[in-house]
């Protein structure tokens, strides 16, 4: 995939799609998105960088090997779980508190780590695959 | 301390140890026996609570599904806790000084298969949950796989194990479904509450089922005719395995549990009478099998076998006698087998010979085991003073006091008598005699090696002459759980002149007339085809060939490597099965579809499908039917927006552009040229089961809009998403805090598949490529058979397929 064009935006792209994935999992408990979606938008991001830039560029920008992100992920999601067990209920039953920010406060919760979870997973399993189809391709 | 936490203690601690051991050698092999032992100390402190009423403890495990962690401890799990405890206190003693000279790593590994094997075996006998005791039964299975397969590097060792384990998992297999009938006829689960009142499940149509299939289960277990050849194979384990799964304690189990549940089993008046037939048939068949052995251990194996026989035939016999004698036999029998095995493996670890009739003179170079082996010989021949005399006085009585006493009483005493000439051999052929020129003794014995033999063999001669040391506390609380009511118990060394006395000596006059004629008889039934066909593994021979060749015969037919033909018959069945549904049914085929308001957007939408769908089949190349697959995609993930799906379209959208870049890196590796594999007939049946099938799905989409929309949960969970899960967003509340277990299930599968992808697809760094000649004409079902070498040459060449694209 030699083309000039793809190569010149595939950056602005790859960085607009992340953060825009990003935004779409953290807005995702009130407005439409979340772990999954995201995840998705967030593999596409890697994919065209991939496309464009080559796989070890993609690679080093994702620092973690994909299958460690989806194991990181998957740990997330399992710790998120944990603390329902230490509030003597039911494992994944999920907990919310406020974080003061002095002049606001904003809610976090374990969903979010839960979430976040999922994304990771989302990417990395997406990206295991398509790193190794890109990979060692005859350019 | 109670029994759980004592059990969960011994498990952590089983697992623990050996990685010591395999770091400190003596130190970590000594904490091994302590584990061992303190679980030993632990049941012999049970004896006198026991002995009063059944110890009962129990911890809630699965409380949805009824299966709780009860331990139960009555008389009969009591003594065979005390064997499985004492006895793998001394095999891991033992086993500490067989292995010796392996590296650490095997003879910790070992450890913990025997430390672990022990665990699984106290839990199974002492869990009252039969859905548990099930779990732990088949531990020890597994266990046994991986003990028999121990020395992996050995063709007919892996054989042996897998033998074992096909056996008595496929039984294991009935006695589940057993057990299921006997819950759902009773309506528990529990052996105690069972015990207790069986009236629902004698009454229940499935009283008759649930006993032939524990019963199946047992015999697999304990070896019984017909699956009485995997054990006499199983003895390819290492020799502290053989004595301790294979002959004292894990084959008892099929008894044990015929044993326990006979008090509810004998309800049905034929249990008994096949128990004695089945029983009289394996004893019949191991012995005339064991005189035609020639290795130490098969010899022992088949013993066993028979030994096993007559416990089973023991507990189909009626009258009170008979739970007498099977405690007394079990007992006796662990005590003297176990220490003739761990004889026979100081002389086959010293001399390295297998074969009995090679070997000989041995006494002068181990003369503790020599001592350790005639105790238990003696007592495995049933002479007084020893255990195994009194065990087989009962044996006698309680087949004179039965109903079957002719017949069984015959079977015994011929058996008996090749017992005798088995237990008159192996001390013998070995220890006795010229040593043959070719035996070679690479060492002596050893004190690990040797205290376990002499430790049974001289509880067995104290038994013998004390038997009120475990006739009241031990003996009596065990007869009396499988005998369901209490009851008293003379377990005496002499009970006068009685006919039981006259068959003893019988069967000792016979079983030195059969260890004179040994070879005589042994040349007889050697030879004999016939015979090998009839008692041997053939029967599982035929049925493994049977597997192979039909999974052969399936393979390439089911499973031919072509996506489209896995298509069609998916597709095909499918569409049988919603027609069938569709016909089946009362009402019109087709229902009147509600009104719907005319929407031009959404025809717009459904016009880009229909579009994308057609050009798909269309496209010549493959990147076009990719693309115009996609647009049909965005078209339906449109029609999700405008229905309100707002999180269902912005997903299918995303799903549908990486399937697109997915899709074409794919093919990027693949031979672009279109191979067809499907004939022109073939082709014509695809384009119908195409139309059918979207016809059939066409149909049922308009049932499910004319089916009135149950609005319950979408309120539901939009009350409760903000007030309950904090969240506005139905679909993600859902996704992660109402059902974040799905979710968490589902992307541990997507976690699963990238690690299978990324091992999977490393191999196509060597891609297979169609060599030179006639590259863009070959079908892509040739690309695999290309031999890898052409594909590492292929690799530098530019690749012709991606240029021509």
């Amino acid at each position: 995939m030699n083309s000039v064009i793809l190569s010149a935006t595939a950056r602005i792209f790859f960085t607009a799609m992340l953060l825009v994935s990003i935004w779409i999992l953290f807005r995702g408990h009130n407005e439409p998105g979340g772990g999954f979606v995201g995840g998705l938008m967030g593999a596409a991001a890697f994919s065209i960088l991939a496309f464009a830039s080559g796989v070890p560029t993609a690679r080093r920008a994702l620092i973690l090997h994909p299958i460690v992100l989806a194991g990181v992920g998957l740990a997330l999601a399992a710790l998120s779980g944990l603390p329902g067990l230490f509030y003597n209920d039911s494992y994944l039953l999920h907990h919310w508190g406020y974080v003061p920010l002095g002049f606001t406060e904003i809610k976090v919760g374990t969903t979010m780590i839960f979430d976040l979870g999922v994304y990771f997973v989302v990417v990395g399993g997406i990206l295991s695959f398509i790193f190794r189809l890109y990979e060692e391709q005859p350019v | 301390m109670s029994a759980t936490s004592m059990l969960l203690a011994g498990l952590a601690a089983s697992v623990a140890t050996p990685f010591l051991a395999a770091r400190f050698k003596r130190f970590g092999g000594a904490l091994c026996v302590a584990v061992a032992a303190a679980m030993f100390a632990f049941f012999l402190s049970q004896v006198g609570a026991v002995a009063v009423a059944p110890v009962v403890d129990t911890v809630s495990w699965v409380p949805a599904l009824g299966v709780d962690l009860t331990i139960r401890l009555d008389g009969f799990s009591l003594l065979f806790a005390l064997l499985i405890s004492g006895i793998g206190t001394l095999v891991t003693l033992y086993a500490a000084g067989y292995m010796d000279e392996k590296p650490d790593f095997t003879r910790s590994l070992f450890l913990l298969y025997i430390l672990l094997f022990m665990m699984a075996m106290l839990a199974t006998v002492t869990a009252d949950n039969l859905i548990a005791m099930f779990v732990f039964w088949e531990m020890t299975s597994l266990l046994s796989f991986l003990l028999v397969g121990f020395d992996s590097k050995k063709a007919e060792a892996r054989e042996a194990a897998l033998q074992s384990l096909v056996v008595t998992v496929g039984g294991g297999l009935a006695l589940l479904a057993g057990i299921i009938l006997i819950g759902v006829g009773a309506g528990t689960f529990s052996i105690g509450a069972l015990l207790a009142d069986s009236s629902a499940l004698v009454a229940s149509p499935y009283f008759g089922p649930a006993i032939v299939l524990v019963m199946i289960g047992c015999f697999t277990k304990s070896a019984q005719v017909p699956f009485h050849f995997w054990l006499p194979n199983a003895m390819a384990a290492p020799t502290p395995a053989s004595a301790y799964l294979h002959s004292a304690t894990m084959v008892k189990l099929g008894v044990f549990l015929l044993a326990k549940l006979s008090p509810i089993f004998v309800q049905a008046e034929w249990f008994g009478p096949t128990l004695v037939i089945f029983g009289c048939a394996t004893m019949v068949v191991a012995a005339v099998q064991a005189l035609r052995s020639t290795a130490f251990k098969a010899v022992l194996a088949f013993s066993t076998v028979a030994s096993l026989g007559t416990i089973t035939m023991l507990i189909g016999l009626d009258g009170e006698l008979a739970a007498v004698s099977v405690v007394g036999f079990i007992t006796a029998h662990a005590l003297y087998k176990a220490a003739l095995f761990f004889c026979a493996g100081v002389v086959i670890h010293g001399t390295g010979q297998p074969e009995l009739d090679r070997l000989g003179g041995l006494g002068a170079k181990m003369p503790v085991t020599r001592v350790a082996i005639i105790l238990a010989a003696l007592s495995a021949a049933g002479l007084p003073p020893f255990v195994g005399f009194i065990a087989k006085e009962y044996l006698f009585e309680g087949q004179l006091v039965s109903s079957f006493a002719i017949a069984t009483v015959t079977v015994a005493v011929l058996v008996n008598a090749v017992m005798v000439a088995i237990a008159a051999i192996v001390v013998l052929r070995p220890f006795f005699g010229k040593a043959p020129a070719d035996l070679h003794v690479h060492h002596g014995e050893s004190p690990g090696m040797y205290i376990g033999p002499l430790v049974l063999g001289v509880a067995g001669l104290v038994f013998g002459l004390a038997p009120w040391l475990i006739a009241g506390s031990l003996l009596q609380p065990a007869a009396s759980a499988i005998n369901s009511a209490p009851m008293s118990v003379s377990f005496s060394l002499w009970h006068g002149f009685t006919p039981m006395l006259a068959l003893s000596a019988l069967v000792v006059a016979l079983g030195a007339l059969v260890t004179l004629k040994w070879n005589a008889i042994h040349a007889v039934l050697k030879p004999s085809a016939a015979l090998e066909r009839l008692l041997g593994d053939g029967g599982y021979q035929a049925m493994m060939r049977g597997l192979d060749a039909g999974s052969a015969w399936a393979t390439p037919r089911f499973q031919n490597g072509d996506p489209r033909f896995y298509g069609a018959v998916t597709a095909s069945a499918v569409t049988l099965l919603i027609f069938y549904g569709l016909l089946s049914g009362d009402g019109p085929l087709v229902p009147t579809p509600p009104d719907e308001p005319f929407r031009l957007y959404v025809v717009a939408a459904v016009v880009m499908i229909v579009v994308g769908c057609l050009a798909a089949v269309l496209a010549q190349s493959v990147v076009s039917a990719i693309i115009a697959t996609g647009v049909a995609g965005y078209g339906l993930a449109l029609i999700f927006l405008f229905n309100g799906g707002p999180d269902l379209a912005l997903t299918q959208f995303s799903v549908e552009t990486l399937f697109v870049v997915i899709v074409t890196a794919v093919i990027l590796r693949l031979p672009l040229v279109l191979g067809v594999t499907r004939k022109r007939r073939e082709r014509v049946y695809d384009v119908g089961l195409s139309l059918a099938f979207a016809f059939a799905v066409f149909i049922c989409v308009l049932w499910i809009a004319a089916a009135p929309f149950n609005a319950a949960l979408p309120e539901y969970f939009a009350t409760v998403s903000y007030t309950e899960a904090f969240g506005r967003n139905v679909v993600n509340v859902i996704l992660v805090d109402f059902r974040s277990l799905d979710t968490f299930g589902e992307i541990a599968v997507v976690a699963l598949a990238a690690i299978a992808a990324w091992a999977l697809l490393r191999a196509t760094g060597e891609k297979p490529k169609p060599s030179g000649k006639g590259a863009p004409k070959a079908a892509p079902k040739a690309a695999p058979k290309a031999a890898p070498k052409a594909a590492s040459k292929g690799a530098k060449e530019p690749a012709a397929p991606t240029q021509e694209a």
